[in-house]
């Protein structure tokens, strides 16, 4: 139903206090193309300017030279339509004003003239998809705990149910069964709306599991994009870059110097189990 | 919106003669240049005081387009202040645009004003661009202490002062966060009535307003955590001393603001 964005980087760059003596450069030419309904990850050490390409790609930070593009239209300085795309920082808690949890969730959608049966489904799935039942919908914001808060913060954005959702470290703070938990939903929201989603990470298994796509920047550069599989099984390559591959490429490593045989590098567990049958028919 | 370019307390990081200098001679010498350019009353005290400022800008190194970024919010005011002058004064007309008319002394005197505001602001701009905001309040802190005897809460003030310096910079950092995820929300704080606007503004100071709170107890907690118990009998890592530089900085700003005052006398 509801059309994936297409968005696009244009040699973009940003500098941060252009023009002053403690100016930083956040980001050097950067050319990007995203299909619309892509799920792309990016990775990269602290600092290589992962949240600054999310907030170009969603076109509410104008960049310092080059241009962002959604659906082929340059995003102006006012920033992208409203109700085309959703964007959560790295602390989406700190967002939370409302007196209720449910009401805070329906801020977004109910901005968009939706009609109240509308919001209401939409507050309800954006609270499911991340994890939170109906008991949560009376409390108030501030009395839950940081990571219940950082999921209503994260429900505010997805039920805009946007044409792009922007997601920076999404899975910080949450405990690992809810980790995969956001995941695989986010990954189910993609497939059935055809929505745009990009999120950084700095978990490669996570990333693994979610991303069909992969960024990797180091110091303000890309220095790749392409298929996630294929990069995510280049140990040397995300290691060069401060990185530390999914723990099944890691593993695949070790199988292969311990047995002394080339191994594939495998990402997940049904691709290791096929590997080490392939081993076990070679002995 | 972009709260992230703003420039707060206006220091460049530097390492010229005066970055250099004791922040406590810079500041009192600052109050002193400062009380002076209103003792001076003639263009030669003025252009003597000027050239020495002037000097100390090349010293420290500023660049031109820093210049103006301080002098900015003051310009208009300097303009409007002469052209007040150069009009409504009175004493020998020297022409007239259509109802109004240029005044020779009106012109002098506002010429006067304008630039005495200018050195006035640029003098103390150049404080703030060669001392770091702790340092300020360091210096100030120690020029203060005195006044802890008569129970003025100095070393208090002093961390106030600091803590509010550190603490700009990083929320306003977390305003424009918010602002960018609330408006990616639909907020809209630039459309509306005055009421409506205000009620828009909700879903974006009530966050920073939370986020302020938290930063404060946390720090007290963290303040707590590692024994401060008030200011008296504190010690200081950064020890502050009287140098060479230091006298030879008085040296030159008596010689300056003395000569500044004797010429302007006259
Ligand atoms: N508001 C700012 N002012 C000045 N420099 C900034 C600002 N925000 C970021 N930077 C600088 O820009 C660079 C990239 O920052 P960015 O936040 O995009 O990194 P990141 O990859 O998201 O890091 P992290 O993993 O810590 O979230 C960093 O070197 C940082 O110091
Ligand atoms: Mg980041």
């Amino acid at each position: 139903m509801c059309l994936g964005l297409r968005l696009e980087l244009d040699e973009a760059g940003l500098v941060y206090q252009p023009g002053l003596p403690f100016s930083a450069t956040a980001l050097e030419h950067v050319f990007l193309q995203v299909e619309p309904g892509e799920r792309v990850g990016i990775a990269g050490p602290v600092g290589s300017g992962k949240s600054s390409l999310l907030e170009l790609l969603a076109g509410i930070t104008p960049p310092t030279s080059g241009q962002v593009l959604h659906d082929g239209q340059p995003v102006g300085r006012a920033g992208p339509k409203p109700g085309t795309i959703g964007l959560s920082f790295q602390a989406p808690e700190n967002c939370l004003f409302e007196n209720t949890v449910a009401a805070d969730v329906a801020f977004g959608p109910g901005r968009l003239g939706l009609d109240k049966e509308e919001v209401a489904r939409r507050v309800r799935s954006a609270l499911e998809a991340t994890g939170l039942d109906e008991s949560f919908e009376q409390r108030h914001p501030f009395s839950l705990s940081g990571g219940e808060q950082r999921r209503v913060g994260l429900a505010g954005v997805l039920a805009l149910e946007p044409r792009a959702l922007f997601l920076d470290e999404p899975t910080a703070y949450l405990d690992p069964a809810a980790r995969l938990d956001l995941i695989d939903r986010l990954v189910e929201l993609n497939e059935e709306s055809g929505a745009t989603v990009v999120m950084v990470g700095h978990d490669m298994d996570e990333l693994s599991r979610f991303a069909q796509r992969l960024l990797i920047l180091d110091a303000g550069r890309m220095v790749a994009d392409g298929p996630a599989p294929g990069l995510l099984a280049d140990a040397g390559l995300l290691r060069d870059h401060g990185l530390e591959p999914p723990g099944t490429v890691t593993l695949a490593g070790l199988i292969s110097r311990a047995a002394s045989l080339p191994v594939e590098p495998f990402l997940t567990e049904e691709q290791a189990v096929e590997a080490l049958a392939r081993i076990m028919e070679g002995r | 919106m972009q709260t992230g370019n703003m420039v707060i307390g206006l220091f460049i990081p530097g390492d010229s003669l005066l970055h250099r200098v004791d922040p406590r001679s810079k500041i009192v010498f600052s109050f002193a240049f400062a009380v002076a350019l209103f003792l001076v009353s003639s263009f030669g005290g003025l252009a003597l005081m000027a050239a020495g400022l002037a000097a100390g800008l090349a010293v420290a190194r500023i660049p031109p387009s820093w210049l103006y970024r301080g002098l900015k919010p003051v310009l208009l005011l300097a303009l409007v202040t002469f052209l007040f002058q150069a009009f409504l004064r009175g004493g020998a007309p020297i022409t007239s645009l259509g109802p109004l008319t240029l005044y020779r002394e009106g012109v002098r005197e506002g010429a006067f004003l304008a630039l005495r505001l200018v050195l006035l602001v640029l003098s103390s701009t150049l404080l703030t661009f060669t001392t770091p905001p702790v340092m300020l309040t360091d210096g100030l802190s120690r020029l203060m202490a005195p006044l802890q005897r008569l129970r003025f809460p100095a070393y208090e003030l002093a961390l106030m002062m600091t803590i509010a310096l550190r603490y700009i910079p990083t929320l306003l950092q977390e305003l424009d966060r918010i602002l960018k995820a609330q408006l990616a929300r639909g907020a809209d704080i630039r459309r509306g009535g005055l009421v409506k606007r205000a009620r828009n503004l909700v879903p974006v100071l009530l966050p920073l307003f939370v986020i302020s709170f938290r930063h404060a107890d946390e720090l007290a907690l963290a303040m707590e955590s590692r024994c401060y118990r008030g200011g008296r009998g504190r010690t200081a890592r950064r020890q502050l001393r009287l140098g060479w530089l230091d006298a030879a900085f008085a040296f030159i700003m008596v010689l300056l603001i003395g000569g500044g005052i004797w010429v302007g006398r006259l």
